[in-house]
């Protein structure tokens, strides 16, 4: 599912169990791809600034149907912006979540000064890191990509998660071209959610307080 | 009934219902607009450096018709930012209403007065920290090693994203407030041989040479409160929140400023007030104080005075790498500028330029030997203020314009009554800080560095101008996004997709034109 794939790249699990990109990142990135998920099973369209449901029938992943049944039950919230800050208020607990049910992660909970910081640690090297070589093998050759992994490319470049993903800073001109381009011929609704959710991160650092 | 009401329609919409739980009210906007306003750097900085400087003595009444000023000018600010894709620079606010050349103009002088009004504090930071590290370490440091410590400090926060806390930043608020209300019933219950003088706030105080001086000044107090409206989208109702905020705002700085530059007044004689403030300079409301108020109060005032400094530096330099931000996400800048640090989410390009340029300032004072209170902390702040003041006036001008095109659903009094007062007022306080900039500097009338500091704003009107023909002819998609902020890649996301759409729309109908020939 798209939004494991944008956990795994957002999250050192092969590591220190801890996050690679900032909070408000995260959960704006990861609300994008539940919203990703469902325009790629054909169940929401996004068009410029509007998000509209064409079919609500389970996709049978209890994560993906649980934003389906909201998305169908507000039929009147049409706007983008507004599924993305909804959803990003529980998009870190709900695919963090799936990822333990699925048994890839393993939670351990930490309480620093009273905050109690979760960190994710992966069972299974491989299949961890295989989002992130994924996407850094076809950006640096340029490669083909299916529209999963083009809209993983696109929401990793809005939360500025690349340079994560590209260790070499030379592969990193190279890649942001290939990404523009990329942007160019994918799919629209994929296209329009990828901008939303940069506006969005944008908006984040403008209006950031504490 | 209303509140059962609400319930309900909560239960029934909880998409609204989940965000509204984390939506600010109006003493929450207030709180962050006057952390950022620094009352107590304003008021044992800039006031009493103000009266030694200027040699005038109006500054109390000048705070009071500032505040009015901007009190009817907020009225269409308020209102227009409604209407705003990205709320909380006045740019943007030109971009809609004069043109986007207008637009990059005054987001050029913007970036030229932000800047400036940051690194000026880190003249002032050295003079804060001064009695404290005497009477503590007795040790007395040079001010740009203080000053040093304070950037490298900041230059890390602002990379790090660790905003002062803000429980902590209200907490500090309101201690300096409250110190400073004390110092003021100190002064006003020990009034000098002269009693209460109403003479600084009588509004004759403003007729005399140099008013524009104090014009400035009272403005430079002011600035900050421009932000209230960046928090439109997060609040609880953004009609009501963000003018309620925006006014009480306004009008706490103008009574805070007003009374405590008059009770200083009060405590010296109105005669004696620039002689007390050239010889105690930034000690002036300590000195003051201290007789009345004993040596324990007076030492908590002054960590309160570096904590606030200190404070503010965080905050200016946060305002204005997130202006390098919205303007990289625009490309009016390099794209660079419009990225962030992934594991703080900073903006980091913005952050670092602003950091080299207060190291170089820094280095640069040092080397020089200048003054850092007169000549980097009130020159900057003046210079800074007086960038401010020309973007609110130009703010004014275009808020007019803006629904003089469309109104927008807004009463007349938001579109006309009150802008047009405002932008008249605003056009004679620009012209006097002009024509008065001399007596502002302290040198005398027609030195040429007068004359020089204003044109630096005016270069960067016309080179902002000039970058905007540049993008209109080279890349149109970003001249089309220009002002739209963080929003800036939807729009031009949607100009290429429209201009895809007319190109093979176009193509088609030539398609179509040929077969209609063949056919024919």
């Amino acid at each position: 599912m798209l939004a494991d794939d944008f956990f795994l790249v957002s999250w050192d699990t092969t590591g220190t169990g801890k996050p690679r990109l900032h909070v408000r990142g995260l959960a704006l990135g990861l609300a994008g791809a539940l919203i990703g998920e469902l325009v790629l099973h054909q169940r929401v369209i996004v068009r410029g600034v509007r998000l509209d449901l064409v079919d609500g029938h389970a996709v049978r992943e209890s994560v993906a149907d649980k934003v389906l049944a909201d998305l169908r039950n507000s039929p009147h919230h049409t706007d983008v912006r507004t599924w993305l800050a909804y959803l990003a208020q529980r998009s870190v607990a709900e695919v963090s979540g799936r990822l333990v049910n699925s048994g890839l992660l393993e939670p351990e909970n930490r309480k620093i000064f009273r905050r109690s910081r979760s960190r994710f640690f992966a069972t299974d090297f491989g299949r961890a890191m295989w989002p992130v070589t994924r996407l850094r093998l076809a950006l640096t050759r340029c490669g083909p990509l299916a529209p999963q992994d083009m809209a993983l490319a696109t929401l990793v470049d809005a939360c500025d998660l690349t340079d994560a993903v590209l260790d070499d800073p030379g592969n990193r001109r190279a890649a942001r071209d290939y990404l523009t381009t990329l942007l160019a011929t994918m799919p629209q609704p994929l296209r329009d959610l990828s901008h939303q959710v940069y506006a969005a991160a944008g908006d984040a650092v403008l209006t950031y307080r504490t | 009934m209303t509140r059962s009401t609400t319930r309900t329609g909560a239960g029934r919409d909880p998409v609204a219902g989940a965000l509204a739980a984390n939506r600010l009210g109006a003493p929450s906007v207030v709180y962050f607009v006057l952390s950022a306003a620094a009352p107590l750097t304003v008021v044992a900085g800039v006031i009493t450096t103000g009266y030694a400087v200027t040699g005038i003595t109006g500054l109390p009444i000048a705070f009071v018709v500032v505040g009015v000023v901007l009190s009817v000018f907020a009225v269409g600010y308020v209102a227009m930012a409604r209407h705003m894709a990205n709320a909380g620079a006045f740019y943007t606010y030109v971009t809609r209403g004069l043109g986007r050349p207008a637009g990059i103009a005054a987001a050029w002088m913007a970036l030229v007065a932000y800047n400036t009004l940051q690194v000026a504090l880190y003249g002032a930071f050295g003079v804060a920290t001064a009695p404290l590290l005497e009477g503590w370490l007795g040790i007395t440091p040079a001010w740009w090693a203080v000053s040093l410590v304070a950037w490298a400090l900041v230059a890390l926060l602002g990379m790090m994203r660790v905003d002062v806390n803000g429980r902590l930043l209200a907490v500090l608020l309101t201690a300096e407030v409250a110190v400073i209300l004390l110092f003021d019933v100190a002064d006003l219950i020990n009034p000098a041989a002269s009693g209460y003088s109403l003479e600084t706030l009588s509004p004759a105080a403003l007729f005399v040479p140099g008013v524009g001086a104090l014009l400035v000044l009272a403005t430079l107090g002011f600035v900050g409160f421009e932000s209230s409206v960046v928090f439109s989208e997060e609040s609880r109702q953004p009609r009501r929140t963000v003018p309620l905020a925006t006014y009480s705002s306004v009008a706490i700085i103008a009574f805070v400023y007003a009374l405590s530059s008059w009770a200083m007044t009060v405590a010296t004689g109105p005669g004696q007030i620039v002689a007390t403030a050239r010889r105690d300079q930034a000690e002036t409301i300590f000195l003051l104080a201290q007789a009345h108020l004993g040596p324990v109060v007076v030492d908590i005032a002054r960590v309160l005075f570096a904590t606030s400094v200190f404070a503010a530096m965080i905050s200016f330099h946060n305002t204005t790498s997130r202006y390098f931000f919205a303007l990289g996400r625009e490309r009016v800048l390099p794209a660079v500028f419009g990225r962030t640090h992934t594991r703080s989410g900073a903006p980091k390009a913005g952050s670092i330029a602003q950091s080299t340029l207060g190291l170089a300032t820094i280095v640069l004072y040092a080397l020089l030997g200048l003054d850092p209170l007169v000549q980097l902390f009130f020159y900057g702040g003046a210079f800074g203020g007086l960038g401010v003041l020309l973007l609110i006036f130009v703010t004014a001008i275009a808020i007019i314009v803006f629904f003089a095109r469309e109104p927008h659903g807004e009463t007349l009094s938001r579109r006309l009554v009150a802008p047009v007062p405002a932008a008249i007022a605003l056009a004679v306080m620009v012209w006097l800080a002009l024509d008065n900039f001399w007596a502002l500097l302290g040198v005398p009338q027609g030195d040429a560095l007068a004359r020089v500091l204003p044109a630096v704003y005016g270069v960067a009107a016309l080179l902002g101008a000039g970058w905007a023909l540049v993008l209109r002819a080279r890349q149109p998609a970003v001249y089309a996004a220009v002002g739209m902020g963080a929003k800036a890649a939807t729009a031009q996301n949607a100009a290429q997709t429209t201009a895809q759409t007319t190109a093979q729309t176009t193509a088609q109908n030539a398609a179509h034109d040929d077969t209609a020939q063949g056919t024919a």
